[in-house]
């Protein structure tokens, strides 16, 4: 789960990061009355999940109540990278001295969280460490020990800070540290870290992505309301279901299958066979009728789905469970599309016998690429092919 | 021989008790595997399908004489099982559950690797050396004895090629499934170490995903240390959009990164055979 800007801040204000004064607006009103108490100028910041908002004018710096009306109106009507401004945070300027980057992510080929440091701030770190690899200071985490405060000023003196703001700036990063462990973030960052023209060290942004697995005890990320995610009904209505399902658009041909590599690899055998995915749809484990009935109902209503490929292993999953949701949905909707199943495993015969008694195409010993080149065939004589 | 697991493993299974754990200390017992224990705190003295329950790891170990765990409880139940299990040093590991907190994935690659115990997952089917014996879920009916080593991401495309294998009668030696999430106890490099020097194994299979960074590593492994074994690798995933989780948590391509044609040119750089489609890993290996 990515965090907003104003939400991450408000981790570091508890962790004991010092942010710029400001607050959360959802409307021109708000963000006027916000303005007013901090003290102008002041930098209005639309709230986007992902990145570009700066480039995208999402960001802007108001003298008085007239600018703050006039440009709030117009970042709440912007719309950067399919995604609706509905908050704004209200913050009061900083008089930037210089600006600095750190951040902590998982490096995945030695699969230890990597702390990063720069002096090369505010800018997009992956570009930093393509052409400026000497400005970007590593240093791995080890979960077992301790950041101590001498790692850290030795770490950020490298970015050439002295004096009073290199202690400051490392007291930030031992905090960053804290923050990434207890909130049991994938990435936690600070870009930019300013240093203003008072020696004053803080976090003018926040980047979080918490580990969703993690969620079931992180109560105050969990406080944080998302409106439910449903730009798309059907995606809403997968994550009801508890399964893993991402849209292709133009595709004609659904699946369903069990575990995410079969999955990527049921696609990919499409594609190569001249069809084309309409959807990715991991079935994952503890598949009841009921979930694959469901399951099955979402691939089916996916538009443009005019075949669908249902590939399945009774591993974790029981095979009759399986074929006792197809059966049902088959039964109660009857569909037009052509189905073809390739499933085996556990229980095998027993779900076999159920698809097979609704003479529903199936593939027993055969491989992937059968199942595929049965499906088209079987569309073909429908004449959807 | 076969890898990490035969005839001398004795299984003891974190959560016999919970109906996952019940079923499937029942199909490895079926499978001939030598299911010496389980462990519910609390659970004591009972029985699931004629094994022994125990309170603690300890107690296993004292009284079942086990070494590997099969870790198959709720993801928050997962860090203690295993930290159990490593603290009282059973060599082999293997946590099954899904979406496992990577903070304690962590931890538990941590301590694994301070006592030198091996773990593989979280969120895996398992190890098998079929014939001999399995330490996890896989059905087991679908594998056959054979030369060809296996080393996958996917648990469900290790039942798909072992099967395919199998209808074509080509046995495996030992198919590792390391599992589909970004942080892992055994990745595709210690795998590849392991089926070096197994004589039973003249081929080894590699079924990566887009997204992490494994199959480079194996990659470059391969290139710098060379391979005395025939080597394919397969990457599934090449028609998957970027910046979307694919079903398992490490399967992204995030930032251009981790794509499979660029997994793919590595392998292909060096000297591994590639396989475009799960059909071409059989026509590989018949080659």
């Amino acid at each position: 789960m990515k965090l907003f800007e104003f939400e991450g801040k408000s981790l570091f204000k508890k962790t004991g990061i010092p942010v710029p004064e400001g607050d959360v607006a959802v409307s021109a009103e708000e963000a006027g009355a916000i303005a007013d108490r901090i003290g102008f100028p002041v930098v209005l910041k639309s709230q986007i999940l992902g990145g570009g908002r700066g480039k995208a004018g999402g960001i802007f710096f108001a003298k008085n109540q007239e600018d703050v009306s006039r440009e709030a109106e117009k970042l709440f009507g912007m719309t950067i990278a399919e995604e609706a401004v509905k908050k704004i945070l209200v913050e009061e300027k900083i008089a930037i001295a210089s600006e600095f980057y750190m951040g902590i992510t998982l490096d995945l080929k030695v699969g230890l969280p990597v702390l990063m440091v720069s002096d090369r701030g505010g800018v997009d770190i992956e570009s930093v460490a393509e052409e400026a690899p000497q400005a970007l200071h590593r240093v791995h985490l080890d979960p077992d020990k301790t950041l101590r405060l001498y790692h850290a000023v030795d770490l950020i003196s490298k970015t050439g800070l002295t004096g009073k703001v290199l202690t400051s700036a490392s007291g930030v990063l031992l905090k960053l540290v804290e923050c990434y462990f207890r909130y049991e973030a994938m990435t936690a960052e600070i870009n930019p870290l300013i240093i203003d023209a008072d020696s004053r060290v803080l976090a003018a942004d926040s980047k979080f992505e918490i580990d969703d697995s993690a969620r079931f005890r992180q109560p105050e990320v969990n406080a944080f309301v998302r409106e439910k995610a449903a730009p798309d009904p059907l995606e809403a209505e997968a994550i009801e279901a508890g399964v893993s399902y991402v849209r292709m658009a133009g595709g004609s041909i659904g699946l369903i299958s069990g575990g995410a590599g079969l999955g990527m690899a049921s696609m990919d055998m499409i594609k190569n066979h001249g069809g084309e995915p309409a959807n990715f749809l991991d079935l994952s484990g503890n598949a009841t009728p009921e979930r694959t009935a469901a399951a099955l109902k979402v691939v089916l209503k996916t538009p443009g789905v005019e075949g669908v490929l249902v590939n399945l292993f009774g591993g974790i999953n029981n095979c009759e469970q399986m074929a006792k949701g197809i059966a049902q949905v088959v039964d109660e909707l009857k569909p037009a599309q052509a189905i073809a199943v390739k499933m085996r495993g556990h229980s095998q015969e027993e779900g076999w016998e159920i698809l097979e008694k609704r003479k529903i195409p199936i593939v027993k010993y055969g491989t992937t690429e059968e199942a595929v080149v049965m499906l088209l065939d079987t569309m073909k004589k429908k004449g959807t092919g | 021989m076969a890898i990490l697991v035969d005839k001398n493993t004795r299984v003891l299974v974190q959560g016999a008790t919970g109906r996952q754990g019940a079923y499937h200390t029942l199909k490895m017992l079926e499978y001939d595997v030598a299911v010496a224990g389980g462990v519910s705190p609390g659970k004591g003295g009972q029985q699931v399908h004629g094994v022994p329950i125990f309170d603690t790891v300890a107690q296993a170990k004292k009284n079942a004489d086990v070494n590997a765990a099969m870790i198959l409880v709720p993801p928050a139940g997962v860090l203690t099982a295993a930290m159990e299990a490593i603290e009282n040093r059973i060599e082999l590991i293997v946590v099954v559950t899904e979406f496992v907190p990577f903070h304690d994935t962590l931890k538990i690659r941590a301590a694994a690797a301070a006592q030198n115990v091996r773990v593989i997952g979280p969120n895996t089917v398992g190890i098998i050396s079929p014939g001999k014996s399995k330490v996890g879920i896989m059905p087991g009916f679908i594998y056959s004895q054979g030369n060809v080593g296996m080393i996958s991401r996917s648990g469900t495309l290790t039942h798909e090629i072992a099967s395919n294998l199998t209808y074509r009668k080509m046995g495996q030696s030992t198919c590792i499934c390391i599992g589909g999430d970004a942080v892992k106890g055994t990745d595709f490099v210690d795998a590849l170490k392991l089926f070096r020097s197994d004589p039973e194994t003249e081929t080894v299979v590699m079924a990566g995903e887009i997204g992490g960074a494994g199959e480079e590593m194996a990659a470059e492994y391969i290139r710098k240390e060379g391979y005395p074994k025939r080597v394919i690798a397969f990457v599934a995933g090449a028609t998957a959009p970027p910046e979307k989780r694919m079903g398992h948590a490490g399967a992204i391509i995030s930032g251009g990164f981790g794509s499979a044609q660029s997994k793919l040119s590595l392998f292909e750089r060096a000297g591994v055979m590639v396989a475009r489609g799960l059909d071409e890993i059989l026509e590989k290996i018949m080659e």
